[in-house]
């Protein structure tokens, strides 16, 4: 068994308790329009470009094994992720984006300096993309990773078997939960929330510690209705930590023609997210801005 | 910050109103009869220039002003001393630079009581004219420089008069002649005589301990319910901006090197903590005002509680570059074992940027040179790569390189001569009393050598050991003959050296290698003696030197091209992709660094979004806390946003208060030449992780 992992970031601290290792699995059953980091959404392996550093030397597509080059030079338009081009570059900037791991491989990786996290209160925060995407491999991962914290950050989209199973592995959750109205969330995420709102429920009778975040979307979730109607659902939530809002990132799009999308929309920035937190506050929870 | 700081500081820094009133320049040439006044001795030419500098002064006072004095003239005649020293051997320009004074030794007692002791001296010295003439001459040189001050504060002091302000007339009344004895006037004569060393010619006019010097006054006055923290706070924040008024008049290599460091906390003897209410009030007036000077040095240990960390990652947060903490666990048991006496190595504090010094004993030259670990590496692989059998043998060459390097620059700091510094020697242990010129030499007299492109030797060698012996990729001839070509035409080899290759800060065996080039420099200064008999000490700071040494560096086996920028100070190489901050962290916090402490921090860029909330900073606050507990030397970090640089390149003008760290120092960014710029940009910054 493998899974896929895109990135392994050190020092992160707004993913859980503690100082962090993030490990962001690849691969996302929603493709939201906002999402920044694009690169998580296909499963496979893919060609990565820095697009910005390049010098236009063409030895990429010198070597490149297909004629269909897309306009900007950057890959073919029927890249298979072969590689070939990677190491001619001379600016260094091709890679294949998502690494292949057996489950020992990556515990590997992650307990050659987990007792750094430990002494900084931290451990390891499972990301993506969406990990429970790749659930069994997590779960095999987990059971390598003994007395090291373990928090999963998500967007819930799984069956309830599968979430509850990873829920068992975890010792804390940070979870999504984007937008009440089903026909919005079907509209911007390609996908119903109705799994995701089943498995809140799931998570909070758990007792689990967890965060649930809200990326503000002007006109699909920064509306006062949406937040309110979160705050109504997550009011009295016994083991809810934080609520953290997520203000749009207006420079969302800039990594998508590294790996060979375009972005669609862009969103308003809108209006201040401080305001927001307050809504939050009138049904006494916790709320701050990330 | 109230609000008489906050017009002050509009009006310096904001606004630069004061320099409406510098005055045109001085006409040296006529002031001086030059072809009489250069068959002066050395000590005489030093002493009349600095009268005249004051002399020349138009005191100006403004309102609200408690810590008075504003540079008028703007230009010291360093083409005469240049004169003065052609055909001699010198350190830099010749004056003394970079020297930490204890200026306790004149707020103590006042100028009045120095002169009464000087002129005792005189008297004895009177009696054996002949044999002493020396002494009489720097003993009245520095009743000259003392009464030149006097002059000044005087003229001060009924000006301030005039214009009403009593606050500065009443203090200028007693001082600088009598003591200080409150908070407020001995910051006053701190700034008086920081004024006077700046107008003596002599540059990187450091600080010190600046909490220490103060504390008593501070203590004496929160006890006698004479002053309130929010005062103390207040006038330490005019004391920094005082630091900021003339500084462009400054010499240094950039607009901001000018070596103005401040060292807090810190421990004793007994290893009891002395970071104090002073200690904190200085990090807290700092983050208030947010300008380049003083630059903060924290001394840490591991035992500094979390909160200290804090407080400092606060400051780091507003992307001025401070603080800059020195581990003392590190650097106390360095001094000890380069012969530093306990007492003296625990009250070590910083030169300019971040070398080692012992205020009031240390006339040391802390970067007399500068060593390439760069260049020995490549001249080990480009002469001797085809004769070694194996790896160790390349290893072997790369020490003979260093230490033939060493041999030579040690051999070159023979006959240094410095021009004398009156002012600053009364402030140093033993001159008055010897009667002796602090350039002369002091309590300690050692020489300090920078070690520059550590990362970048490193990492030529991992990936020649990896590549060439261990995996046999890459033959011999097919890499020398790529470096001869700039690796022209050798895209995959040079692609595989630059971004394939092990790095220092990311791969075990490249930060081995690292660490045993620090032993080879550290061993290759091993009982060589200065003509001082101080000794040499190993560092590993690279000042302005990563970009000299840069620039005639060949095509390098790390996959760098000919001419390309080397890392600034212990720092990764600039190709290395490193995997973040606790790779860098746990790499480059070493054991041994006790032997190479000269000075030189690790130097981390991190990305303003390290530092979004409280919980945030408390986090990357414990990054700092490892790098002192695993034994790291020197720390040193920027909140950094390259957009925000790149931006800056293009639309200097929305950008003038944009602060960027360079080697030792902060400056505006808009102000350096743009290689200095490029590189800042080119380092690599480390995110919070958002992916």
């Amino acid at each position: 068994m493998t899974g896929t992992v895109f990135d392994i970031k050190e020092f992160a601290i707004y993913d859980g308790p503690g100082v962090r290792q993030k490990v962001f699995f690849k691969g996302c059953p929603l493709h939201c329009s906002w999402c920044h980091n694009p690169e998580g959404l296909c499963p496979a392996p893919e060609l990565w470009v820095s697009t910005a550093s390049c010098m236009n030397c063409g030895g990429c597509q010198s070597v490149c094994p297909s004629g269909k080059w897309d306009d900007a030079h950057i890959r073919a338009a029927d890249c298979t992720g072969c590689g070939k081009c990677i190491d001619i570059c001379p600016a260094g900037i091709r890679r294949i984006c998502g690494q292949r791991y057996r489950p020992e491989e990556l515990a590997d990786r992650l307990l050659k300096r987990s007792g750094y996290y430990a002494e900084l209160g931290g451990g390891v925060t499972f990301s993506g993309g969406e990990p429970l995407l790749q659930a069994s491999f997590l779960m095999a991962l987990t059971v390598l990773l003994p007395g090291i914290h373990k928090a999963i950050e998500t967007s819930g989209y799984a069956g309830s078997d599968t979430f509850a199973g990873v829920l068992a592995h975890m010792d804390y959750v940070i979870m999504d939960i984007k937008c009440i109205s089903d026909a919005l969330h079907r509209s911007y995420t390609g996908v119903s929330n109705r799994r995701i709102l089943r498995n809140y429920r799931l998570l909070r009778e758990s007792g689990k510690p967890h965060t649930v975040r809200i990326p503000l979307i002007g006109g699909v979730s920064h509306t006062v209705e949406n937040l309110t109607a979160t705050a109504e659902l997550l009011a009295g939530d016994p083991t809810l930590d934080w609520v953290e809002l997520l203000p749009y990132q207006p420079a969302a799009g800039a990594k998508y023609r590294q790996v060979g999308r375009e972005y669609g929309q862009t969103f308003d920035v809108g209006k201040n997210p401080a305001e927001s937190v307050e809504i939050f506050e009138k049904y006494r929870l916790r709320c701050r801005v990330l | 910050m109230t609000e008489r700081i906050r017009k002050m500081r509009k009006f310096y820094i904001e606004d630069r109103a004061h320099r409406a009133f510098r005055r045109p320049p001085l006409d040296w040439e006529k002031l001086l009869d030059l072809p009489v006044f250069m068959e002066q001795s050395d000590l005489e030419k030093v002493t009349r220039v600095f009268e005249i500098m004051l002399e020349r002064e138009l005191p100006v006072i403004f309102p609200e002003e408690r810590l008075p004095l504003l540079r008028t003239v703007v230009n010291f005649p360093y083409f005469i001393f240049g004169q003065t020293v052609r055909g001699r051997k010198i350190h830099e320009n010749g004056m003394l630079s970079n020297i930490c004074v204890d200026y306790s030794r004149l707020l103590s007692c006042g100028l009045d009581q120095k002169l009464t002791e000087i002129e005792a001296r005189l008297t004895e010295l009177a009696r054996n004219p002949g044999e002493n003439a020396g002494q009489i001459e720097e003993l009245s040189a520095m009743r000259r420089h003392l009464a030149a001050i006097l002059g000044l504060c005087e003229r001060y002091r009924r000006h301030a008069l005039e214009k009403g302000n009593r606050a500065v007339s009443d203090v200028l009344s007693r001082l600088p002649g009598k003591p200080p004895e409150t908070f407020q006037e001995a910051l006053c004569m701190l700034r008086i005589l920081h004024y006077a060393m700046w107008a003596s010619g002599a540059y990187h006019n450091t600080l010190g301990r600046l909490d220490q010097l103060l504390y008593p006054y501070y203590q004496k006055d929160i006890a006698g319910n004479r002053l309130t923290k929010e005062e103390a706070l207040e006038l330490l924040e005019e004391f920094f901006l005082c630091c900021n008024k003339d500084s462009d008049l400054y010499i240094g290599v950039q607009q901001g090197d000018n070596g103005q460091s401040v060292v807090l906390g810190g421990r004793d003897r007994n290893g009891v903590s002395q970071y104090n209410e002073l200690s904190e009030l200085c990090l807290q007036a700092s983050l208030e005002l947010r300008v380049i000077d003083p630059k903060i040095n924290l001394r840490v240990d591991s035992n500094t509680p979390t909160a200290v960390y804090e407080l400092g990652t606060a400051l780091t947060r507003t992307g001025l570059g401070f603080p800059q903490y020195l581990n003392d666990d590190v650097n106390i048991r360095a001094l000890t074992d380069w012969g530093y006496a306990l007492e003296d190595a625990c009250n070590y504090s910083a030169a300019a940027c971040w070398e080692l010094i012992i205020p009031g004993k240390g006339m040391e030259i802390p970067n007399v040179g500068g060593l390439s670990f760069a260049g020995a590496a490549q001249r080990a692989i480009r002469n001797h790569l085809e004769e070694c059998a194996d790896f160790e043998s390349l290893l072997t060459f790369t020490k003979a390189e260093i230490q033939t390097e060493a041999d030579a620059l040690c051999a070159d700091t023979a006959g240094i001569t410095i021009l004398p510094a009156p002012l600053h020697s009364l402030m140093m242990s033993g001159c008055l009393e010897s009667g002796r010129d602090v350039t002369q030499g002091c309590v300690y007299n050692n020489y300090g050598l920078h070690g520059a492109g550590l990362s970048t030797a490193a990492d030529m060698l991992a990936g020649v050991e990896r590549f060439v012996y261990q995996e046999g990729r890459v033959t011999k001839a097919g890499l020398l003959d790529a470096l001869d070509r700039n690796f022209s035409g050798c895209d995959r080899l040079f692609h595989l050296l630059r971004y394939d290759g092990p790095k220092m800060g990311r791969d075990d065996r490249a930060n081995e290698i690292g660490a045993s080039l620090l032993e080879m420099f550290a061993d290759s200064l091993e009982g060589k003696r200065n003509d001082r008999n101080g000794i040499f000490r190993a560092g590993t700071g690279s000042a302005m030197f990563y970009i000299e040494f840069s620039k005639n560096l060949p095509a390098t086996a790390d996959g760098r091209h000919a001419g390309e920028p080397i890392p600034a100070n212990y720092s990764p190489g600039l190709f290395a992709r490193c995997d973040g901050p606790v790779s860098v962290v746990t790499s480059f916090a070493r054991p041994g660094l006790s032997r190479v402490a000269n000075g030189g921090p690790l130097t981390l860029e991190l990305h303003d979004s390290m530092f979004r909330n409280p919980e945030a900073i408390s986090k990357t606050a414990l990054l700092v806390k490892s790098f002192v507990r695993l034994g790291g030397h020197q720390l040193q970090l920027n909140a950094v946003n390259r957009d925000q640089m790149i931006d800056a390149q293009k639309h200097p003008e929305n950008h003038r208060n944009l602060i960027v760290r360079v080697w030792g120092w902060s400056g505006y960014f808009i102000e350096l030449d743009k290689e200095y710029q490029d590189h800042i940009i080119a380092r690599c910054e480390y995110t919070s992780a958002d992916a």
